[in-house]
This record gives structure tokens, C-alpha cells and sequence, in this order.
């Protein structure tokens, strides 16, 4: 989830971490096929998972695997 | 005669709204207590506006995901909701709050929560919210799939609060009268998680176990048994919960499950949340777009590296310089007062001991820390609107960046931001750190950070020594000096985290996963209400800790008595009285030259006094250790009183320093304490509160641990001495190392 860009809409396809990590993603919302919105990405990822907005680290950001959906570039 | 309470327990995801809830329930009128054993905090309230006839108890608790706590606060959680804390009655009904604008990952708890078979009452909260992004809802047919009654509101604005409160009340009429099953024979187990046939079978058999060990929780054996099956961290965290032949029983079935090709880890919760899922499509109808929102805006920039930082820096700045000139005015104002009540107890009456003791000891003592009251609120008041606005969180994980070069996370930066108003509810902020290591270091480190207790201190040393300049035209000096005394604590903090994560503590931190609470405007109320909260422990402390320190110095400052010197220095005076004064110019004796050579006599004894009082001769045993960081004996006994808590050292000051002053029983000449110290000198006739002087002690203040409550918390968090006693000594030592840098390079600088 790292690798798209800011203002995309992407589908979780896939959790990679710790199996104890996943527990938390999934509690936390990032279950499989859920939508996300990223919100910005410096070197951590904001994004909006349903009406939550979740911070993550880059590292578990790459662990986590999308696929895009629609780019929707953010107005500047 | 009243029925007991009906308690009812609010639980729930954190930031869905619960806090709101509770506040609407019970009119901001909660009890704050512990859990005990732990300092988890524990809010308790009567339901506003119940029959007393049957009055309704509530208890909020901790936010949480999940049944499977990862930190303490969750733990509590958990444990109440499973019976487990004897001090806690059985919830009579457990209302779980969900965010209709969230609904999955509510839902995911609040399954697991009905699960357990209490009586449960969904609270669908945010409504609006959920409306207003395009999510419609069936609430009866949330109802029906859940099994439990739903209600819909909306707890900011308090719609649907009402019709709660009656349930509420409806409930309690019919506990009292008997017609509810509290004992819950009626209830139907609900299982939401379809688990593999293979699953369902060790999950039975645990349960089956579980119902014999413990008959009075019968009804949660089902649940219990899916988590101690599903939890990886059960052995760590539940060694002293069960029996040792059940965890084995436990390590078995896992085996077995794995055998049969079922992961057990993630079995129960894939089930559940596909559930969940199938659920939450069902009951909404979704018209969401996902576009960009004020919120996103507001996020790229506040959480921008490099605008995200200078606005962060810009905020601090501001925080400090309103502290220090907004606040001036009603502490002014308060002095004043302090000034005289002061003189008018002394010329109601008249000299004595107990004149000495009220004026000196209570009323300067304790009036040189409670003129403070309006900048602690002022400090207060920009924590609650930081952590209100939602602002708090975004700073934390900003900070992220910054955390991870020390080998922390951003999560505790929370912990140590709120540390600028108290270390103790900074300390207890550490609860929701998930590694045990991180947690140390963030208690070991928070203390660092300059809470409100070093405001006065800062505050009197900058007035007494720093000197008014402008700075790029609108930014003062003394501002800035307060400004970089707070950032030496985080600096610091920063420092010493890194140092105890590569040395003592070290270890991985586990990934960031931060929930940031939308954006808010601030309720005026409750910021206030926060406000006030805790600037009343602030005064509450000033009226019990402080006062009786006071009268303590004041005992230690006045006696011993030396009656030879006292005569001695009474002889002087009298043979003034009598001297001739040669006529001034005009032929007039000038009243005030009598009255500045008494005045110079009578300081003269109060320092000869004072030297050879009980503090005195504590001030001159620390003298060699304090001397090589420019300080006397007479500041010795500022920091050694301080021992106990920071902000004694500016009443001990008020006394150490007003003590000649109070025997002249002239109101005008009891100037500010500030003042006094500006023009104190030394035996050479030098100026004794330089620049320099003035920021080798405030350096000295910025590490030093002079708190006994922080020295309490630490060890009820960390459950032994050991912490406690290791976080004195390290920051006593570096306090005492920095205040030698700074002094003697200020002084190789040519500085002072």
C-alpha cells in the first residue's frame, strides 16, 4: 500500500505480517476486500478505512497488498 | 427504600462516540477512580435525571477493538465484561456504542461482546455522520441480524439520549420488581463466527472445561474458549489466570488443529469478520463517494513533513508566549491579593511566631504558588483544546518520524505531550503502548517533559533574570527562554529514549497502527470542565502537599532560635534609634535615611538568622555539592525542599528571601518575589540571580525528578521500586551534570 499514490481508492487484497499484526489490521478494519482510501503519504501512510482514519507505518504499509481501483488524483 | 443501582457498562471501538455518550447520560458529572490493582482509569456516573426510587449506575470504559486486549486499558475492558474484576458488579446491561459511519469494524467487536450473553443494547451513534458520507442503514434489520435492540442517535448533539434514558429507566423498574432474568438463564447463545467443523469441537471441549472451573460464568465459557483458542499472547498474558492443565489442554488442541490444516490464529476472526461483513452489506446501502473532504485537506498539511512541522513549532511558540504574557494580568491581579492578606495579617497581629508562621509560611508560602492558577489554566486549557480538536493525534503520528530515529513510536509521543501538563496522567497515557519495553522507556523519559509544576519556577527565574529584549521585532526574550526550556525537555527525553532503547531496554518497537479521531470543533463545556478538572488538583495540591511543606520550612527556616545573635543584631537597631542623623541640606533629618539603615540591619539578621536556622544548615551542608553549579546555600535549601515537589522551590524562595521584609510589617515593601530576587546580592555585593545563574537553575529544574507523586505512579505502573528508584538517580545526575555545563561553559564564555 506504499507504492500508490495519495488520493487513490485501493482494495485490500492480501495481509502479510505477523499473524498477531493481521489480528490488529482485520479488529482495526483492514480486512480483505475492504476499500481504503490513502490520504497522504509521507514516509507513513494516512488513510481512511470506512469513517476511521488509520496511521500506519510505511513497513506495515508494505506488508499490507492492494489493488487500485480508480486513481484519483487530489486536487492540488 | 432505593433498589441497588442497575449498573449498566458502556463499551466500544475508541472515538465511536462513548465518552459523548456517557457525558449526555450523566451530565458531566462522573466519579474518576481506579480499577484497583491497576491505575486503568475508571469513570463512573448516576444516569442524570433517574428515579431515585431506582437509580441507574454507569461506568464508561476504556475504548477497545477487540476482545483480545493488546494493552492494559483494553485488558480492563475485556475482564469487566468477562467478570473477572471482583469490584466491579455484573452489568445488569451492556450497552455497546457503535459508529454507524463505521459500521464493519464496530460491528467486529460488538459480535464478540453480544456473544458473551449479557444483556446488550446496541447504541448506533453518529448517525448523521454516516447519513451525511452516504451510508444508508437498516436499523431493524441490524436488529434482527444481531439479535438485540438498536438505537439510533446522535450523542454530540443529543438526539436520541432521551429515549435511551428511558430505556434505561424502563430497565431498572423492571430489575427492581423482578421481571428481567438477570442471572440470564433465558439467554440463547449467539455464535457469529462459523467456524471450521474441526474449530467448533476443540472449542467445545475448552468450554466444557471451562464451565466445571468456573460455574459462575458459565454462560461466557463458549466466548472464553474462542479467545483462549484464538490468542497468541495468551500464554504470556494469562500464566496466572488459569490453571496450568487447561493452557496445556489449550497447547493441545492447537496442535490438533494444526494437523488438521486450521490455522487457529486467524480461523475465529476470519469467520467473524466474514460475518460481520455479510452483515453490514446487508443492513447498508451505500451511495459513499470517495472525494476529497475537509478532513484531507486539513491531514495532507497538518501531517505534512515539513509544514506539518513548522505548524507544530508555530503552535508550541504561541502556546508559550500567551502563557507568558496572557496570564500576567489576573496573576497580577492574584498577587495582589496574596500582598495584602499578608499585610493585613500582620498588622491584625501584631509580631509573634504565629504571625510569622501565617504570614510567611501559609499565606506568602502557599500564595507564591497558587498566583500561578491562571497560567496552569491557560496550559490546561491548550492541552484540552489539543487533545478536543483532534489535533493531539495528528502530532503524534507527525512525530512518528521523529520517534523512530530514538527506536520509539509515535504512540508515545502522546504520552509525553501530555506530560507538559502533569507526568502522572502522562504516565498513565503509556497504558495504551502495546510493547512493555516502549512503555518503560516512554514512563522512564515522560517525566522529562516540563509540566506544570515547572511553570512557576521558569516563571520567577525568566522575571528575575532574563532581561526584557524583542526579539525579530514581536517575539520576547523571555518567551523564548520559557520556549526553549521546553524544548530542552524534549530534546532531553528524546536523548535519554534513545539511550535506554540501544542500552537497557532494547527491542523492536511493534508497527504503527494509529487511529486519528476526526476533527472536531471544540465543545466549550467540556474543555472548560477539562480545564478545570485539573487545575483543581493543581490548587487542590497547593492547599494539602504544599501547605504543609510550608509550615515544615517555616519551622526549619525560623528555629533554632539563636537568642545571642538576635540580641546582638537588637542592640545594633536600638543604638541606630538613637544616633544622631546629621540635618540634611535645608536643616531637615531625612526620615528615610533611619529608615534604610534599619531596613539594611534587619536583612542583615534575617541572613545571619536564616544561616543559622535548621534550613540554614541543610542549605550549607548541600553548599559543596551545588557550589560548582554557581548556586549558595540559600537556593541549596530551594532545591533540596523542592525535593518533594517542584513548585515548593518558589514558595521556599518567598520565604527564604521575604523573611526580613515580613518583620518590617510594611506592605509596600514586600515587593514580588521576582523582584526581591533581582536585587538580592551576595556577601561581595554582587548581583546573586544573573542570566546565567537564572538558566543553570531552570536547566537544573528542566531534568531533575522533584516530584514524589511521579515517584508514586511509576511505581504502581511499573509494579516495583526498582523504576522508580533508577529514574530519580538517572535524572537527578543529569540534572546535576547539565546545570555544571551549562554553568561553568556560560562562565568560559565570558557569560557570567
Amino acid at each position: 500500500m506504499n507504492k500508490v499514490r495519495a488520493g487513490c481508492v485501493v482494495v485490500i487484497k492480501r495481509l502479510t505480517a505477523s499473524p498477531e499484526t493481521n489480528q490488529r489490521l482485520r479488529e482495526m478494519g483492514f480486512g480483505e476486500e475492504q476499500r481504503v482510501k490513502v490520504v497522504t503519504l509521507q514516509n507513513n501512510v494516512l488513510c481512511q478505512v470506512c469513517n476511521a482514519r488509520l496511521g500506519l507505518s510505511a513497513k506495515l504499509a508494505e506488508s499490507i497488498l492492494v489493488q487500485q481501483t480508480e486513481l484519483r488524483r487530489l486536487a492540488a | 427504600m432505593s433498589a441497588s443501582p442497575f449498573t449498566v457498562v458502556l463499551t466500544g471501538n475508541p472515538n465511536c462516540g462513548k465518552t459523548t455518550l456517557f457525558n449526555a447520560l450523566t451530565g458531566l458529572r462522573a466519579r474518576v477512580g481506579n480499577y484497583a490493582g491497576v491505575t486503568v482509569e475508571r469513570k463512573e456516573g448516576a444516569l442524570r435525571g433517574a428515579d431515585p426510587q431506582y437509580p441507574v449506575t454507569l461506568l464508561d470504559l476504556p475504548g477497545t477493538y477487540s476482545l483480545s486486549p493488546q494493552s492494559l486499558d483494553e485488558q480492563i475492558a475485556r475482564d469487566v465484561l468477562f467478570r473477572r474484576l471482583a469490584d466491579v458488579p455484573e452489568p445488569a446491561l451492556v450497552i455497546v456504542v457503535l459508529d454507524a459511519s463505521n459500521l464493519q469494524r464496530n460491528l467486529y467487536y460488538a459480535t464478540q461482546v453480544i456473544e458473551l450473553g449479557h444483556p446488550t443494547l446496541i447504541a448506533l451513534n453518529m448517525v448523521d455522520v454516516a447519513e451525511a458520507n452516504g451510508h444508508q442503514l437498516d436499523i431493524d434489520g441490524l436488529s434482527k441480524a444481531l439479535g438485540v435492540p438498536v438505537l439510533p442517535l446522535v450523542a454530540s448533539e443529543g438526539t436520541g439520549v432521551a429515549a435511551l434514558k428511558q430505556i434505561l429507566q424502563q430497565r431498572a423498574r423492571e430489575a427492581a420488581a423482578g421481571s428481567t432474568d438477570p442471572s440470564g438463564s433465558a439467554y440463547q447463545a449467539r455464535s457469529f463466527a462459523e467456524l471450521p467443523e474441526v474449530f467448533g469441537r476443540e472449542a467445545q471441549g475448552i468450554s466444557a472445561r471451562l464451565q466445571s472451573l468456573y460455574p459462575h460464568r458459565q454462560r461466557l465459557a463458549d466466548a472464553e474458549a474462542l479467545l483462549l483458542l484464538s490468542d497468541d499472547r495468551v500464554f504470556n498474558s494469562h500464566r496466572d489466570l488459569y490453571p496450568a492443565d487447561l493452557l496445556e489442554a489449550v497447547q493441545a488442541a492447537r496442535k490438533r488443529l494444526e494437523s488438521a490444516g486450521v490455522d487457529w490464529r486467524s480461523a475465529a476472526i476470519e469467520a467473524r469478520y466474514a460475518r460481520v461483513f455479510a452483515i453490514a452489506q446487508h443492513v447498508t446501502v451505500e451511495t459513499a463517494q470517495f472525494g476529497e473532504t475537509f478532513s484531507d485537506r486539513m491531514d495532507r498539511i497538518l501531517t505534512h513533513r515539513v509544514w506539518g512541522l513548522l505548524i507544530f513549532v508555530g503552535i508550541m511558540a504561541l502556546m508559550f508566549q500567551t502563557l507568558f504574557s496572557f496570564a500576567r494580568i489576573p496573576m497580577d491581579a492574584l498577587q495582589a491579593v496574596v500582598d495584602h492578606t499578608a499585610a493585613l495579617v500582620a498588622e491584625l497581629m501584631g509580631p509573634g511566631d504565629l504571625q510569622s508562621l501565617l504570614t510567611g509560611g501559609v499565606i506568602k508560602g502557599v500564595g507564591a504558588v497558587v498566583v500561578f492558577l491562571p497560567q496552569i489554566c491557560l496550559l490546561f486549557l491548550f492541552i484540552a483544546l489539543l487533545e478536543d480538536t483532534g489535533y493531539m493525534a495528528r502530532a503524534a503520528f507527525l512525530m512518528d518520524r521523529l520517534m523512530s530515529r530514538v527506536g520509539l513510536h509515535g504512540k508515545s509521543f502522546i504520552p509525553m505531550l501530555s506530560s507538559f501538563a502533569c507526568a502522572i496522567p502522562g504516565i498513565m497515557a503509556t497504558r495504551t503502548i502495546e510493547s512493555s519495553k516502549d512503555r518503560l522507556v516512554t514512563i522512564l523519559v515522560a517525566p522529562l517533559m516540563s509540566c506544570s509544576a515547572r511553570l512557576p519556577v521558569y516563571t520567577v527565574l525568566i522575571a528575575a533574570c532574563i532581561p526584557q529584549r524583542r526579539i525579530w521585532g514581536f517575539l520576547g526574550l523571555p518567551g523564548l527562554t520559557l520556549l526553549a526550556m521546553y524544548l530542552l525537555g524534549i530534546v532531553g527525553a528524546l536523548g535519554m529514549a534513545w539511550l535506554f532503547k540501544k542500552t537497557l531496554l532494547k527491542g523492536e518497537p511493534p508497527p504503527l497502527i494509529l487511529e486519528l479521531p476526526p476533527y472536531k470543533r471544540p465543545v466549550v463545556t467540556v474543555v472548560l470542565r477539562h480545564m478545570w478538572d485539573r487545575s483543581k488538583l493543581f490548587l487542590h495540591r497547593a492547599g494539602t502537599v504544599i501547605l504543609g511543606i510550608n509550615i515544615l520550612l517555616w519551622f526549619l527556616v525560623t528555629y533554632p532560635r539563636n537568642e545571642e545573635l538576635q540580641a546582638k543584631y537588637d542592640r545594633q537597631l536600638l543604638a541606630l534609634s538613637n544616633s544622631p542623623i546629621p540635618p540634611g541640606p535645608e536643616g531637615n533629618i531625612p526620615e528615610s535615611i533611619m529608615g534604610i539603615r534599619q531596613a539594611a540591619v534587619q536583612r542583615e539578621m534575617a541572613g545571619a538568622l536564616l544561616r543559622d536556622s535548621f534550613a540554614g544548615r541543610v542549605g550549607r551542608f548541600v553548599e559543596p555539592v551545588l557550589r560548582p553549579l554557581g548556586f549558595d546555600w540559600k537556593i541549596g535549601i530551594g532545591i533540596v525542599a523542592s525535593f518533594a515537589a517542584r513548585e515548593v522551590f518558589v514558595s521556599t524562595m518567598s520565604l527564604v528571601y521575604n523573611l526580613g521584609e515580613l518583620d518590617t510589617h510594611d506592605a509596600a515593601a514586600q515587593s514580588s518575589l521576582a523582584e526581591t530576587l533581582k536585587g538580592e546580592r551576595d556577601e561581595q555585593n554582587q548581583t546573586v540571580f544573573t542570566p546565567l545563574k537564572g538558566v543553570t537553575l531552570m536547566v537544573f529544574y528542566v531534568f531533575a525528578l522533584q516530584c514524589v507523586s511521579t515517584v508514586a505512579i511509576v511505581r504502581r505502573e511499573t509494579n516495583s521500586w526498582k523504576w522508580p528508584l533508577f529514574q530519580l538517580v538517572y535524572m537527578t545526575a543529569l540534572a546535576w551534570v547539565l546545570a555544571f555545563i551549562t554553568y561553568q561553559g556560560g562562565r568560559l564564555l565570558g557569560w557570567g
